[in-house]
């Protein structure tokens, strides 16, 4: 009797002690997280002030719209707007339809050379490493032979070019997850290549289409280096107007902190969502081999 | 047998990317060995072998080093500062975060945040909000303390890009060091609790062994990032003041918009990409040698 009690008191310290540490431990980690995310928490947060209550870093405020309605009122930030959109949704697209059928030859196609497979995936991954610093000068000089600086459909060319191997990089390990037995069995039953990629191969890897069609969204509608150098007032994205916002309108916070808030919030939201599939995609083929 | 046709689904994809990353590579080696100046018309374009890296390379006197080579060991300290804090930091990060506890996920979520924010855009959200010795947080922290706020952007330039790139980067290196650490199956951390492994013992010898293929990759990818970052620096201190916050990418900006030397920006994008190159390979090999060691 007295022992059966001793032993439930027991438990229950040791219970007690670790919902403290768990405690505890929750409490450190959210002020890490908070204290991390904080300059984007409050730039949020400033996006509701109006300019007068901006200047001063204060947390608590009575929260207005005024500056929203500004901000997108404005027509060069529309402007902005729509060509970001343009080259996101065109972009990613298009890097889709020319990165998607890539890995899928990569993953399942046979060549003459059986190393052509391995080589041609490896030369893709090289022209990652390649920084956009080591094409911008001839880029610019064709360009503006071409006429093509600052069209939108100047940069969606090179956004392509960058951006496909990226994909193709992705998709390489969602592929190399769908079983050779299934389009082997496909092949006997007399399926083309064609049939087999888009009624079988293609249904299996939706998540990693999804997956990396939202990266690429996310790296094209923050790509800076090209947009900067490349485009004018017509096709310059939205990174680019949040460079010059403050030559231009200098030290509006809150303008500021509203323009920010529409231009990192879709992308923060779309990176959310795909986070999961996004370490898989990345990392699974490296990790694997 | 069929036909083979697996090519048609490679070749639209190899062209259009050695179309456009490929070829004009090529071209700006070419460029590199041209005497070319767009603000010089009257010059002709002339080829001048190897001059333009010369000019670079040259040290007429060795008590003034040419600003090349200040500009070359920022670009180092900078991306290797960053690459050793995102993964030192990131690993105990991870650790953290690998901790079950209520709302973790949310806690994850918000140090992943910065990795989606465009850097153009985090680069202006620290310098006015943050770094601003009179309207930031910075300075009124530092008042409230009876500091007087220093202007960190002039006088520490390269301590504030190592720690804005380091910010904006590192959530990439918890998001796949994380994804390693929650691979490693629960029994393993049984087993050490049952074995009475200390923490240290248990974190630095069993857990980082296992994950180091995340951390390499982390490492590798995150240092492709780094090197191309060129919009935090544009946004925050403009290469400035003077040159001392200049890395190679933006030394090439500016000879190209600035200079309009597109002979002297081809060979300093050359250089960028050969130490690039160089830089990935190094790691790499450091990489194999490690997990050779570990088995």
């Amino acid at each position: 009797m007295n022992d059966n009690r001793t032993i439930e008191e027991l438990n229950r310290s040791i219970r007690l002690k670790k919902t403290v540490n768990t405690t505890f431990l929750t409490i450190f980690i959210f002020a890490i997280a908070i204290i991390y995310f904080w300059p984007i928490l409050y730039m949020f947060l400033s996006a509701f002030k109006t300019e007068h209550d901006a200047v001063s870093p204060a947390i608590f405020f009575t929260p207005t719209l005024e500056t929203f309605k500004k901000v997108l009122g404005d027509r060069n930030m529309i402007g902005y707007l729509f060509n970001s959109l343009f080259q996101v949704i065109a972009g990613t697209l298009l890097c889709l339809l020319l990165g998607v059928p890539a890995a899928f030859a990569l993953v399942f196609g046979k060549f003459k050379k059986r190393a052509t497979n391995a080589n041609v995936h490896l030369w893709f991954i090289t022209t990652i490493l390649l920084p956009p610093v080591a094409v911008i000068v001839p880029l610019y000089t064709l360009f503006q032979y071409l006429n093509l600086i600052d069209k939108p459909i100047g940069l969606l060319i090179i956004y392509v070019g960058f951006h496909v191997p990226i994909v193709v990089w992705m998709m390489h390990s969602f592929f190399s997850d769908v079983p050779l037995s299934i389009l082997e069995a496909a092949d006997i039953d007399g399926c083309s290549r064609f049939q087999q990629f888009f009624l079988i191969a293609v249904p299996l890897v939706r998540t990693g289409i999804v997956a990396s069609g939202l990266l690429v969204a996310v790296f094209m509608w923050n790509e800076f280096f090209l947009a900067f150098n490349l485009t004018g007032n017509e096709a310059a994205t939205l990174p680019v107007y949040m460079a010059r916002f403050r030559e231009q309108q200098g030290m509006f916070v809150a303008q500021l902190s509203a323009a920010s808030t529409v231009v990192i919030l879709p992308a923060v939201i779309f990176g959310w969502l795909s986070q999961k599939s996004l370490v898989k995609g990345l990392t699974a083929g490296a990790v694997k081999g | 047998m069929k036909k083979n046709n697996d090519w048609y689904f490679l070749y639209p994809g190899i062209i259009v990317v050695a179309v456009i990353t490929q070829v004009p590579f090529l071209v700006t080696l070419v460029y590199s060995t041209l005497r070319w100046n767009l603000a010089r018309p009257d010059l002709p374009v002339k080829f001048t072998w190897f001059k333009n890296y010369w000019y670079f390379f040259r040290i007429r006197d060795f008590s003034q080093i040419p600003e090349f080579y200040h500009i070359v060991w920022q670009t180092l300290l900078i991306t290797f500062s960053v690459l050793a804090i995102c993964t030192i930091v990131g690993f105990l990060l991870s650790l953290l975060l690998d901790h079950v506890i209520p709302g973790v996920n949310i806690a994850r979520t918000l140090i992943l945040g910065p990795f989606f924010v465009m850097s153009a855009a985090s680069g202006v959200i620290w310098k006015t909000t943050i770094l601003n010795t009179t309207f930031g947080w910075y300075g009124t922290i530092a008042k409230a303390l009876g500091f007087t706020p220093v202007d960190l952007i002039s006088y520490h330039p390269i301590a504030v890009i190592v720690f804005l790139f380091s910010w904006r980067w590192m959530p990439f290196f918890v998001l796949v060091i994380l994804a390693g650490l929650q691979s490693i199956p629960g029994e393993i951390g049984d087993s050490m609790k049952v074995d009475g492994a200390n923490w240290w013992h248990a974190t630095f010898s069993v857990k980082l062994p296992m994950i180091r293929k995340h951390i390499s990759v982390a490492m590798m990818l995150g240092l492709v990032f780094i090197i191309k970052e060129f919009g935090l620096i544009l946004v925050t201190t403009a290469g400035g003041p003077g040159t001392s916050s200049y890395t190679l990418p933006y030394a090439v900006y500016m000879q190209v918009f600035n200079a309009s030397n597109v002979g002297r920006a081809g060979a300093l994008a050359a250089i960028t990409v050969i130490l690039t190159l160089i830089g990935i390979n190094v790691l790499y090999r450091s990489i194999q040698k490690r997990s050779a060691i570990y088995g």
